[in-house]
């Protein structure tokens, strides 16, 4: 790979407690563009790791930069006006205040003459957001909390976002619905680094992908390559080496 | 029942202190809502924001305005409004210091009881400090007698009470649109809600927080003023009212301002009829009784926690 990455987290160990890292020297980079998925079991530490870069995690050793510039345990509310935006996995939106009181909020960091703009240019990519623009989060459905969740991260037009599984709990159409957002927010130039239990779907959209076990990097490669190889599909993907995934 | 003056002057009476408990419930409702603990120096706050504008009126008097007028029919002047703004600054000040000093070390801890207990303390000492300074003697922020108009139904109000009234209305909609119109407000709802997603979406917490306390103790000021011009100013004023605050913050539910004042109003009146028709002793067990019937039937409170 040639091109410098955007994202870069190098050695990374962290975890909620002192002493007790969940995620043990995982390193991962994502380029201008991509979409880039961390897969793994259960436990193997991709939330946290996820999260850490988020600076949600205390960090004990490694490091993570954004374009180049250190940004290892920043303060979490700092990141997004540096460009890095986080979708986590559950409890994502305010429910108590309205869908564009969410949007609002998180359009603070926006120069002011932007705002207003940026709030048009979610309620059009998000349409049946725009429908409900005045009713509380709390009464969306799931898929919708997901897009209002997603709309509030690329309000700041983020060099990247990073999205805490989004497809969880939500039913299969919703899932394919929520993916194929994605890919349509990669062709604007948003660069994307996703963790997610639906590896059959996120290998679909993805250009690359990790996995992790037990808090560390266990392979890399391209979605294809990793979708199609049976061993790896079997032991992590849970895809039973169903080769047409990446297909 | 009748117009009788003596069956309706309850609601009157039961107003004014409830929009009085309101506003003190609103300070509460927003700390207990996003500091997540009871503040019982909520209730100290309200007396030293009364001393505070008490000593400031004081020493306007004394030096630049001495023959200020008061403005008839009410009981005060412009010194008053003055001190009472200083004062409000100076409450909020006053609970921002609080909670650098004590609040923010025992928040890491992450341990709400500590929390709770240290607020206990903490009172005690606020209060035994304005003892020290003021002694126990009641103190008034004026001696003039304001004669009570007729307002219709045999209801009577003061002056006083009619303008502060309609200053804790004004209060209250300020307080609105805070929340819901400005981005300092939105944020104040969002850590309410869920600090670690405001962090997320790019909110300083610990800012929100200072603020929050910068709010509460204005708001506990104006309503120590309030209390201090209708009866009397002690330093155990505030503490003896934080029954009623908590049953009206409780009652309308923790986190909602609407709730608060609401909650304030139903407390109000509940005392001011108790006190009418079963007897002065039993006015703090109404509040007592309130809170555990809502604890028991809708322990969300009236407007269900967390809308502004």
């Amino acid at each position: 790979m040639s091109a410098t990455p955007i994202l870069a987290a190098t050695d990374v160990e962290a975890g909620y407690e002192p002493g007790l890292p969940i995620v043990k020297g995982a390193s991962l980079s994502v380029l201008p563009g991509e979409i880039v998925v961390v897969l793994g079991p259960n436990g193997a530490g991709k939330s946290t790791l996820i999260k850490a870069i988020a600076g949600l995690v205390p960090i004990s050793r490694g490091a993570v930069t954004l374009d180049g510039a250190d940004i290892t345990s920043h303060p979490a509310h700092l990141m997004v006006g540096r460009g890095l935006a986080f979708v986590p996995q559950t409890e994502n939106v305010f429910t108590t205040l309205t869908v564009e009181e969410n949007l609002r909020l998180a359009g603070h960091v926006v120069a002011r003459d932007r705002r207003e703009d940026r709030i048009a240019a979610m309620f059009a990519l998000f349409p049946d957001l725009d429908r409900q623009r005045r009713m509380p989060a709390g009464r969306l459905s799931g898929g919708q909390r997901q897009m209002l969740a997603v709309a509030r991260a690329l309000m700041v037009e983020p060099a990247v976002v990073m999205l805490d599984e989004p497809s969880a709990g939500l039913s299969p159409k919703l899932v394919a619905q929520v993916f194929a957002k994605l890919a349509e927010i990669r062709a604007t130039g948003v660069t994307i680094l996703l963790v997610e239990q639906n590896a059959r779907a996120a290998l679909a959209i993805a250009d690359r992908a990790y996995i992790l076990a037990d808090g560390r990097n266990r392979h890399e490669g391209s979605a294809a390559t990793l979708a199609g190889d049976p061993v790896i599909a079997a032991h992590y993907l849970g895809l039973g080496g169903d080769r047409s995934v990446a297909s | 029942m009748t117009f009788d003056g003596l069956q309706l002057q309850f609601l009157a009476d039961g107003l004014f202190s409830g929009a009085l408990i309101g506003l003190g419930a609103v300070g509460l409702t927003l700390t207990y809502s996003i500091l997540r603990f009871a503040n019982f120096t909520h209730g100290d706050f309200i007396s030293w924001g009364a001393y505070l504008t008490l000593s400031i009126v004081g020493a306007l008097v004394a030096t630049i305005a001495p023959d200020a007028m008061r403005f008839k029919p009410l009981s005060f002047g412009w010194p008053l409004i003055a001190a009472a703004l200083a004062a409000m600054a100076l409450t909020g000040l006053l609970a921002l210091a609080l909670d650098a000093v004590l609040f923010k070390r025992l928040r890491r801890s992450g341990n709400g009881i500590v929390m709770v207990i240290a607020s206990f303390g903490a009172s005690l000492a606020l209060r035994a400090l304005l003892e020290f300074l003021f002694t126990s003697e009641p103190a008034y922020f004026s001696r003039a007698i304001q004669i009570a108009m007729p307002i219709g139904f045999g209801i009577r109000v003061t002056p006083d009470q009619v303008a502060l009234f309609a200053l804790a209305a004004i209060v209250v909609v300020l307080m609105h649109l805070l929340l819901t119109r400005s981005h300092v407000g939105r944020s104040m709802r969002a850590v309410s809600e869920n600090a670690a997603l405001a962090r997320v979406v790019g909110i300083d917490v610990a800012a929100v927080i200072r603020f929050t306390w910068l709010v509460g103790g204005a708001l506990a000021c104006v309503s120590g003023i309030m209390l201090g011009l209708t009866v009397q100013i002690r330093p155990q004023m505030g503490f003896d009212l934080l029954l009623p605050l908590f049953a009206a913050a409780i009652l309308g539910g923790v986190g909602s301002v609407w709730g608060a004042i609401v909650g304030g109003l139903v407390v109000g009146v509940a005392e001011a009829a108790a006190v009418q028709w079963i007897g002065a002793e039993y006015r703090s067990a109404v509040a007592f009784l309130l809170l555990i019937v809502v604890l028991l039937v809708k322990p969300n409170g009236l407007f269900g926690g967390r809308s502004p």
